[in-house]
């Protein structure tokens, strides 16, 4: 046959003529094109691509061209990755070698394919599709075949070789026992069958024997020859390139590992970062639990009791405690957060106190040198009505639910019913419509419970204090100076005023129950009871800290905030201390110093006091230790401050109210469609939060 | 800049049982530190290379797509060892494809051009016993056809 024939064309004709001869006989040529139509169109599900020898091969011998053959074939020549010098006749070649490699693979050969061969086969597509870059680095030096003859044990051969050749035969000097006996093994009696155990006599004469041979150095017994000395010359040198060669495969491995140290640092430091937001959220969790708790006895409590109980005063547990989310309609979650989305604008002047209900609900907000507090509708977005009744400004302010306290320069302080706020406009309005005189009109208006303002300011002082109508449902006098400070809970109210007092109050029959004088407790201080670093207390505290910016000169408000929980009362003072007192005693038992500026804000909870004061400090202490745990440096004063078990929310002298991340130690600011002027005050109610700003309006924010 | 590579001869000439141990026990120690060197890997996959026994060669053909996957410097090398590797194995196809990868990044690479040639003349050798086998194949068939046929015609 045409065995011996190579090219492609001798090879089709061969088939060509065998196919001819044995199968085509009854077929003419000249149907062989529609025979290939025939063809292509029965082996097109398995063609891709017929290349010029598959066309030849499957017109000219269908028998042998089975389908699995053409695959294959047709498989071959349709991964042109390669432009071979001969493609054709390469594929062509292939497809034979494929069959003739059957028989040593099934037949001659008693191989198994083995998984393993099989992996390596298949991998080999996934290989060839990955890039091969230009090698760099090690990779350029060092060749691995050079790195192989390098580090190969027989590499070292040569050097034990030339050693070797070095060895002199010397007479037995029993090195070895001597080593042996100098690391203090046993050595084993050697060599006696040699001795005789004659006589001692003979162990002397060899002493003599030995001597004989003279003090020559062992060097001269052997002679190496100058064809061995250059061999070891040129061993000598191969072995320092691969030296040389070695010690750059260690270099290139030690920047490798450097890298992949590298690399595994970051992973643990993101990995550091997942673990505090995970903190984070359990403590999140863990306030939500206390507040659905919280809920839950609450709904309890609702719905055992009797509807028609309770004053007007009854309320859900205070505001100020309460932990976990709040109720918040649907669509607060699509608000980006950090941003302010509602403005409030109405007051002139910057504004001094603020307090709501709860979110999307009841805003009251005051400003200096306004005696009329605003209120506000918050799902609206709208002023709902005033709170008329001040004389001076207001300086403080609490609301809970739907009662307002508020505490003003006058020394009052007055409780308002948010209810009768929206009555009291609508009436007032409708009032200025029929009667623009200015008449004394109280008789007419007190059974609708309204304080009408006269037009001209003329107040009838007698008939004030009388009756307060209207949404002002008592007034409470004591003071003697302005209250810049109040806390009420349930039915107990505790004021701070600048007469350096603190009143606690009973709401339901507007007695003041106890007075605290700190200036009393500064001049008695209970000696054991000191904490932080001690001062000079004769020091003027009426002036301000000389470090106090600018703004707060004339800052002489002397309780800049109180808050108590239960008969546990704390306050902050324009000396800068904090007193924790006993509300039952009406004695501060522990006074925590540290500040040296007037504290403006103050909150605790179970754990921790929050304090920031016009030295510019942000102080935390330990409530059961009174230690400090944390100061925070700022660059401004600090006028107002909430805090959670994850956060801290300060107003500290910029155009916005600074975050800071309990967990992660990090800030964050919100400045997004925020203030123009720095924040006075601020509150926050789960992702809810209120800032009001010098710049005279109020916003509100997603957090 | 070319690559230093060994001829294909090389790969025939194993390495003895004792070095090849050796490499071994080097290469089981670095697995056993959890930090094995290319140069480790390459030696051991090299001497298994060079090895009669075909599971070695598997294996060492695996290290070396083990070096290729892991070190993108070392491919080109790689390139030329795999398809020695599955030469020897007798994938002459896949042999073939790693080599002229190879020669299209390195064409003047001597090595990578004489490997080239081998695998040609071996495809080659192969192709002729398939096709002696096809040769045998048909004609017993057009024997047994004939028969059939004769007989047919004669009844």
């Amino acid at each position: 046959m045409a065995s011996h024939r190579t090219s492609a064309d001798s090879r089709s004709s061969t088939r060509s003529s065998q196919g001819r001869q044995h199968h085509h006989d009854p077929a003419p040529p000249a149907t062989g094109p529609s025979k290939l139509e025939l063809m292509q169109k029965v082996f097109s599900p398995f063609n891709h691509k017929k290349s010029d020898s598959t066309r030849i091969l499957s017109d000219l011998a269908p028998v042998i061209m089975t389908p699995r053959m053409m695959n294959s074939a047709a498989e071959v020549s349709s991964r042109p990755r390669h432009s071979l010098a001969n493609p054709t006749l390469a594929r062509s070649a292939m497809d034979f070698a494929t069959f003739g490699r059957t028989p040593f693979r099934f037949g001659l050969g008693s191989r198994r394919i083995t998984s393993g061969e099989l992996q390596v086969v298949e991998a080999t597509e996934e290989l060839l599709d990955a890039e091969v870059p230009e090698p760099e680095g090690v990779a350029a030096d060092v060749s691995l075949l050079r790195g192989f003859k390098a580090t190969i044990p027989s590499a070292d051969q040569s050097r034990s070789r030339r050693r070797q050749m070095r060895n002199v035969d010397t007479p037995k000097l029993g090195l070895k026992k001597h080593g042996m006996s100098a690391r203090g093994l046993l050595t084993e009696e050697e060599d006696h069958d040699n001795q005789s155990v004659a006589s001692e006599e003979d162990m002397v004469v060899i002493p003599h024997q030995k001597k004989k041979r003279g003090r020559e150095s062992l060097s001269t017994a052997k002679r190496l020859g100058k064809e061995e000395l250059t061999r070891q010359v040129s061993e000598i040198l191969r072995d320092k390139e691969n030296l040389h060669v070695r010690r750059s495969l260690v270099n290139g491995e030690i920047t490798e590992i450097t890298h992949k140290i590298r690399a595994l640092d970051d992973v643990r430091q993101k990995l550091e970062q997942d673990l505090l937001k995970l903190q984070e959220d359990e403590l999140e969790l863990d306030d939500e639990l206390e507040g659905v708790k919280e809920r839950m006895r609450f709904e309890e409590a609702i719905s055992s009791q009797h509807p028609e109980l309770n004053s007007s005063l009854h309320l859900p547990p205070s505001s100020r405690r309460r932990k976990g989310p709040a109720f918040l309609p649907s669509e607060h979650s699509e608000l980006p957060p950090g941003v302010a989305f509602m403005t409030l604008e109405s007051h002139t002047t910057p504004i001094t106190a603020l307090d709501f209900s709860e979110p999307y609900g009841t805003l009251v907000s005051a400003s200096e040198e306004d005696a009329q507090p605003r209120v506000w509708d918050l799902l609206a977005g709208v002023e709902i009505g005033r709170l008329r009744g001040h004389i001076g400004a207001v300086k403080c302010l609490q609301v809970e639910d739907h009662v307002c306290l508020t505490g003003g320069e006058d020394g009052n302080v007055r409780l308002w019913d948010l209810r009768r706020v929206e009555d009291d406009e609508e009436y007032k309005r409708r009032e200025m419509d029929s009667i623009p005189e200015v008449i004394l009109e109280e008789d007419e208006n007190t059974d609708d419970g309204e304080l009408v303002e006269r037009p001209n300011g003329i107040r009838d002082g007698a008939s004030e204090s009388k009756e307060p109508e209207g949404p002002c449902a008592r007034v409470l006098e004591g003071h003697s100076r302005g209250v810049t400070a109040l806390y009420f809970e349930d039915e107990c109210l505790v004021t701070g005023a600048s007469d350096k007092t603190l009143r606690q109050w009973d709401l339901t029959t507007g007695q003041c129950v106890m007075t605290m004088d700190i200036l009393w407790a500064i001049s008695h201080p209970a000696s054991s009871s000191t904490f932080g670093d001690p001062y000079n207390m004769s020091s003027s505290f009426h002036a301000p800290n000389p470090a106090a910016s600018s703004a707060y000169a004339m800052y002489d408000d002397f309780v800049g905030g109180v808050q108590f929980w239960g008969y546990g009362l704390v306050s902050g003072s324009g000396d800068g201390a904090v007193r924790m007192w006993d509300m039952r005693t009406g004695q501060a038992h522990r006074t925590l110093l540290g500040h040296t500026g007037p504290v403006t804000c103050l909150q605790f909870d179970e754990m921790h006091i929050a304090t920031g004061s016009l030295d510019k400090t942000l102080r935390l202490w330990d409530l059961r230790t009174g230690g400090i745990v944390e100061t925070m440096q700022l660059d401004h004063p600090v006028t107002s401050l909430q805090f959670d078990t994850r956060k801290i929310v300060a107003a500290c002298g910029d155009n916005g109210a600074k975050i800071f991340n309990r967990t992660t130690s990090q800030q964050s600011v919100l400045l997004t469609n925020g203030h123009t002027k720095p924040v006075e005050r601020l509150r926050y109610m789960d992702k809810y939060l209120v800032t009001g700003g010098r710049d005279a309006t109020v916003k509100i924010w997603s957090l | 800049m070319p690559t230093e590579l060994p001829y294909a001869a090389d790969a025939e000439d194993s390495l003895s049982y004792d070095e090849l141990e050796v490499l071994r026990i080097q290469y089981q120690k670095e697995l056993n530190q959890a930090h094995v060197t290319i140069q480790t890997k390459f030696n051991y996959a090299w001497g298994l290379v060079k090895s009669p026994l075909h599971e070695h060669q598997i294996e060492g053909v695996r290290l070396l797509q083990d070096i290729y996957r892991a070190e993108p410097t070392r491919r080109r090398e790689c390139l030329y060892y795999l398809a020695l590797g599955h030469y020897k194995l007798g994938n002459y196809e896949e042999a073939k494809r790693f080599n002229t990868l190879l020669m299209e990044k390195e064409p003047t690479n001597l090595q990578a051009q004489s490997l080239g040639q081998l695998i040609d003349k071996k495809v080659a050798t192969e192709g002729y016993v398939g096709m002696a086998l096809a040769g045998g194949a048909a004609a017993v068939g057009a024997i047994l056809l004939a028969g059939l046929i004769r007989r047919a015609t004669r009844k």
